[in-house]
């Protein structure tokens, strides 16, 4: 019986296996770069992964790689004082309102911009638009930074400087430094630098539907609004959900439009700081100013762990609702 | 079919090559690390420059000053010359770019053969990141001397001394030389002398009267800002005035037991202070945003402000600028004391120190090389230039400089005093000994009313210790919350703010921290006592 087993068993083997390799070797060359792919995560995102242990140890950095194995177990010491930290509210609700509100404002926008542009039938006009919603998005953070100052700042901006002279205000608003302001400016700098980046996607998505489906529409007697709600929206309508669980998986470092650290980094200053701090700058400044990088370690982890729950969650619900997901 | 092959063979060692560069950038990162506690691997930099240096002629040492605003940024003119010369050493330099760039290469273990800081003297002494001077001391400069009072204060609990401060000097030594009148780094401020006499010449004798004055800019150049400060220098020269001992950050003695700063009684009337200028509009909101230490010398200089707040030298530097730029007016110094309760404690143990880290791949050449800058010759080069062609010596025991030391664009572009790596206070507050000028006035006021206390700067902290981790996060909160009580919109927010900043340093472990401190002071106090 035993035998009997083995033999069909190596038989099946014999037969499957040359077929196998057969296939392996027509499609040696995508293997090859797939692997190269695969190196690539093992080495820069699966092995530097051990150093999560430093969070539960109590790590200094000048013990060198061999320190984070041989230092000693404290435990959740960090996590706790990470939550016990004066400012621990107030970072966190800046890290979840900043990014909500980036999800709410500027995941829509692209999508929009896009129906909008494949309404246009003026070609020239349409590239014209696309190129220049596009072109910020090549512009790095730090110059867009530099830009603001010059339109934005109390003394030498350009824009408080115009609306006095309009006599529309009779004080110049203080947008970079004012706490108040900071989370509007963020979303909105965020969007205008991003959004038409993102257009081409969806474009693209645009792009896919069947022009008969328009033409049989039209025929039907359907005007503008009701194709782009029946026929555009729905031909887009994967892509979206795609986007939109990219977008959630990384909701906490800015969403689709991300830069929540650029933008906290470059924009935050010692006055709009209640609003202004958010966990990836507080973990930056505390892990490389302070040299505490167990600590740092911690509290990105927490970070993480929220992000992978949002991701799971988000794609659970789309596959639920819409039937597309991402896995 | 055989040019196919090819191809396929050629496109396999493609990627091999590229797999394999993959692999060992890692491994060689990994190298890299090992660094940090090898000291035989060399950085980078340095590999590219060892070939000059085997050579047996000059030798080139990699240095990295942190800080950014560090206004000579590269190993030239006449002052660096010569100490190559004499010294066989050039050095190539990196300033930072800002306050994390050091820490990011001491965790990479990135770091050059030396490094001068004042941020990260705590951190840099340890034995796995620096040589001791005390070992290479006695192994390749025997003759290099150091008095014991600086040893004793820059030993850590290793029994070992990393570096030695510059800047620094005992009260005694401070005492014997009436010429040493102070360094650059106290504060002062400038107000503009055309506009004070358009006022009338109203008196600046009292800290109410300049606030008075102040507001009489206000009302009669609406479009002047009242006052304008470097973002370094914002709190000091008033923190002086109201009677505050030490900084934001440091230590205060009443009788025999220390105390942080902020816990003093004179705290409070100091926050009220600096918030009735911002309430009354005499100050800036983003004044406390600047990451540039260049603006408020632009509003100064271009005739935008009234009253600038930087250093002792800041009326002579803004007015060899004004006059450069063809301005027609000038800048007089405030006196250094404006108040019946000024007080100036001086708990420093000097300003900043140079390190030889284990990635130093000469540490005989680099000992050596400090050896000559700290001796005497050594010490007046690097602070007043070359003998002769900058300056003289007189007879009575100060040089006689050829130059203004105001002058920035001068001292800078030669390369005077920024080289002291190593050097003293008495050195440095010679260079501020010019008969007549402003700062000379200034520092000598300040000299009379300044406590030597540098039993406080003992109170220092181990790297890696809970109390420096603790010290650290009580500081980063000062440093956002005290900024909420210069903005308060009234006095009554503005005192609610400061016990909120008191009550969170004490949740952090601010009585932990002070009962550590005294034990630490009760230790060491009696260092400078013989």
């Amino acid at each position: 019986m035993e035998l009997d087993t083995r033999a069909t068993g190596a038989t099946g083997r014999r037969v499957e296996q040359p077929q196998v390799w057969k296939r392996f070797k027509k499609q040696k060359t995508l293997h090859l770069f797939v692997g190269l792919g695969m190196i690539f995560l093992l080495i820069f995102a699966y092995t530097p992964m051990f150093g999560i242990l430093m969070a539960f140890k109590s790590y200094s950095i000048s013990t060198g790689i061999k320190g984070i194995f041989t230092s000693e177990w404290v435990g959740l010491k960090h996590f706790d004082e990470f939550v016990n930290d004066y400012q621990f509210g107030t970072i966190v609700r800046n890290t979840l309102m900043l990014s909500f509100l980036k999800v709410i404002f500027a995941f829509p926008a692209p999508i929009l911009l896009a129906i909008l542009l494949n309404e246009v039938k003026n070609m020239k006009f349409k590239r014209f638009v696309q190129t220049i919603s596009y072109l910020p998005h090549f512009i790095s953070w730090v110059v867009v930074g530099g830009i603001a100052f010059a339109f934005l700042s109390t003394d030498v901006g350009m824009v408080n400087k115009a609306l006095m002279g309009l006599g529309l205000i009779d004080k110049p608003l203080d947008i970079l430094t004012n706490p108040d302001y900071f989370w509007g400016f963020a979303v909105g700098s965020a969007v205008w630098k991003e959004m038409g980046w993102w257009t081409i996607i969806f474009l693209a998505a645009i792009a896919g539907i069947n022009p008969s489906l328009y033409e049989a529409a039209q025929i039907d007697g359907a005007g503008r609004l009701a194709r782009i709600r029946h026929i555009t929206f729905p031909g887009m309508k994967g892509t979206i959900v795609v986007v939109l669980i990219l977008t959630i998986g990384s909701i906490l470092g800015g969403g689709l439009v991300g830069s929540n650290f650029e933008q906290a980094f470059l924009f935050g200053n010692s006055i709009n700081n209640s609003t202004s701090e958010i966990v990836q700058t507080y973990a930056f400044k505390v892990g490389l100013r302070d040299g505490r990088f167990s600590y740092a370690a911690a509290i990105d982890l927490v970070q993480s762990v929220i992000s992978v729950v949002l991701i799971f969650s988000s794609n659970y619900i789309a596959r639920r609702t819409s039937g597309s997901s991402l896995f | 079919m055989n040019r196919n092959k090819g191809k396929k063979a050629l496109l396999l060692s493609l990627i091999v090559i590229l797999a394999a560069t993959l692999l060992s950038a890692c491994s060689g990162n990994n190298e890299g690390n090992k660094g940090s506690t090898n000291a035989n691997t060399a950085s980078p930099s340095g590999a590219a420059s060892e070939s000059p240096a085997n050579g047996g002629k000059v030798k080139e040492l990699s240095l990295f000053i942190d800080m950014s605003w560090y206004p000579v940024k590269e190993w030239k003119g006449p002052v660096a010359e010569k100490i190559t010369e004499k010294t066989g050493v050039k050095l190539n330099v990196t300033v930072a770019t800002d306050d994390k760039q050091l820490p990011l290469m001491i965790a990479s273990g990135d770091l050059p053969d030396l490094v001068f800081t004042n941020a990260n003297i705590d951190r840099l002494s340890d034995s796995k990141l620096s040589y001791p001077w005390n070992e290479l001391i006695s192994k390749y400069a025997p003759d290099f001397k150091i008095d014991k009072t600086r040893i004793a204060i820059h030993t850590m609990d290793d029994g070992n001394f990393y570096t030695v401060r510059n800047a620094f000097a005992t009260q005694e030594e401070m005492a014997l030389n009436k010429y040493a009148v102070g360094s650059d780094g106290n504060p002062g401020i400038a107000v503009r002398e055309d506009i004070l006499k358009e006022l009338g010449n109203p008196p600046v004798d009292t800290i109410e009267n300049f606030e008075k004055v102040l507001g009489m800019v206000k009302q009669k150049y609406p479009d002047m800002i009242p006052m304008i400060m470097d973002k370094d220098w914002i709190e000091q020269y008033f923190l002086q005035q109201l009677g505050v001992e030490g900084l934001l950050d440091g230590w205060y003695e009443r009788d025999g037991k220390v105390d942080y700063a902020i816990r003093q009684p004179a705290m409070l009337e100091f926050f009220k202070f600096m918030n009735r200028l911002y309430r009354e509009g005499y100050i800036l909101a983003e004044n406390f945003a600047y990451t540039n230490d260049q603006i408020d010398d632009q509003y100064a200089t271009s005739g935008k402000a009234f009253a600038h707040s930087h250093t002792v030298s800041v009326a002579d530097t803004d007015n060899i600028k004004v006059k450069d730029a063809g301005g027609a007016f000038t800048f007089k110094m405030l006196p250094s004391a404006i108040s019946s309760k000024t007080k100036a404690v001086s708990s420093g143990l000097g300003f900043a120190g140079t390190f030889i880290t284990k990635n130093n791949k000469d540490p005989e050449a680099s000992i050596k090389f400090l050896e000559f800058l700290a001796s005497d010759e050594g010490r007046k080069l690097t602070m007043f230039g070359v003998e002769g062609e900058h300056w003289t010596w007189n007879e009575e025991g100060h040089p006689d400089l050829k130059y203004d030391p105001s002058d920035a664009d001068f001292v800078n572009g030669n390369g005077i005093k920024w080289w002291y790596l190593y050097n003293d206070g008495v050195m440095e507050g010679m260079l501020s000994y010019v008969p007549g000028a402003q700062k000379t006035q200034a520092l000598m006021e300040r000299k009379a009313f300044t406590v030597y206390k540098p039993e406080l700067g003992l109170i220092q902290l181990q790297p890696d210790s809970e109390e420096k981790t603790l010290k650290t996060k009580i500081d980063e909160m000062i440093k956002n919350e005290k900024v909420k009580i210069y903005l308060a919109k009234s006095e009554q927010e503005a005192v609610v703010n400061y016990e909120s900043m008191v009550k969170n340093a004490e949740k952090i472990g601010l009585n932990r921290l002070t009962d550590w401190a005294n034990q630490t002071y009760q230790k060491k106090k009696d260092l400078f006592k013989k």
